[in-house]
């Protein structure tokens, strides 16, 4: 048998070509702060949990802007909330855009919000968690199959 | 890689948080969000080092532009430091996508950052 019948052969094993098309890097995480209002809170986090978002974490703080900035971008109240959520980096973009929309949309709901990139995350089950890996519902591309498309 | 914001992260004694934000505001920073936390503490460190640490803590996260990051973090080292009574530590984390800045600026920021440049 020579080498190009070979290769052929391997090429036809019809597992091995579902195999490889599941195969991808993994995909970065990161983390993300948003800063909102505290009567907001509850909305910017599901609206968050809409993108492959599974670890939310939602703590009271303050603000500490001058009355007379706050009075000027209509936030009287200093009551916030700090939404910590872990994103996947392929989800960012579309996350940010939907962010800086409701910022400008929602009556209320001015706030800021920043991604810090995460280096590392011990555990495989962790991991898939955090990334909402779904075995065999990732395309090559990264999309979930059946999901909302985000 | 280099970004063009970072997330300054200032841990002080509780009811230190205002000093932080008059240490930062001096050089630049626009506005920050306080949370409390309850940090934690070896008691044998505490013994050894014959110190005690106020478990009560403030998180003062600042969003400020990278140019201004040293500036602040110095200031925060001076103002509200290990060997102050804000017994604070400050770090920076970078930041690689932001949005939500405002482009506003106020008068006192306008003697120390760029007006161009947009703060939080």
């Amino acid at each position: 048998m020579n080498e190009q019948e070979v290769k052929r052969r391997r090429s036809d094993r019809p597992e091995k070509k579902k195999k490889d098309a599941a195969l991808t890097a993994p995909k970065k995480l990161k983390l993300l702060f948003t800063v909102v209002d505290r009567k907001k809170a509850e909305l910017f986090a599901d609206l968050l949990s809409a993108y492959s978002v599974n670890l939310q974490i939602v703590l009271a703080g303050e603000g500490t802007a001058k009355t007379e900035t706050l009075r000027l971008l209509g936030l009287d109240d200093a009551e916030r909330a700090v939404i910590v959520s872990v994103i996947r980096d392929d989800k960012a973009p579309a996350i940010f855009e939907m962010l800086e929309e409701k910022f400008e949309s929602v009556r209320g709901g001015k706030g800021i919000a920043w991604s810090v990139p995460m280096t590392s995350a011990v555990g495989v089950a962790i991991y898939q968690f955090l990334s909402d890996y779904r075995e065999g519902q990732l395309t090559p591309q990264g999309q979930t199959k059946g999901g909302d498309g985000k | 890689m280099t970004f063009s914001h970072e997330c300054i992260v200032c841990i002080v004694n509780t009811g230190f948080s205002d000093a932080v934000m008059d240490a930062a505001r001096e050089f630049g920073a626009r506005g920050g969000t306080v949370i409390h936390g309850r940090g934690t503490v070896s008691r044998e460190a505490e013994r050894f080092f014959g110190i005690t640490i106020q478990p009560d803590k403030e998180l003062v996260l600042i969003l400020v532009p990278r140019d201004l990051t040293d500036k602040i973090l110095h200031a925060l080292y001076r103002a509200v430091g290990l060997k102050t009574p804000g017994q604070g530590i400050a770090f920076s984390l970078p930041v690689d996508q932001v949005v939500g800045l405002s482009t506003f600026s106020t008068e006192e920021s306008k003697e120390t950052t760029d007006p161009a440049e947009p703060t939080d």
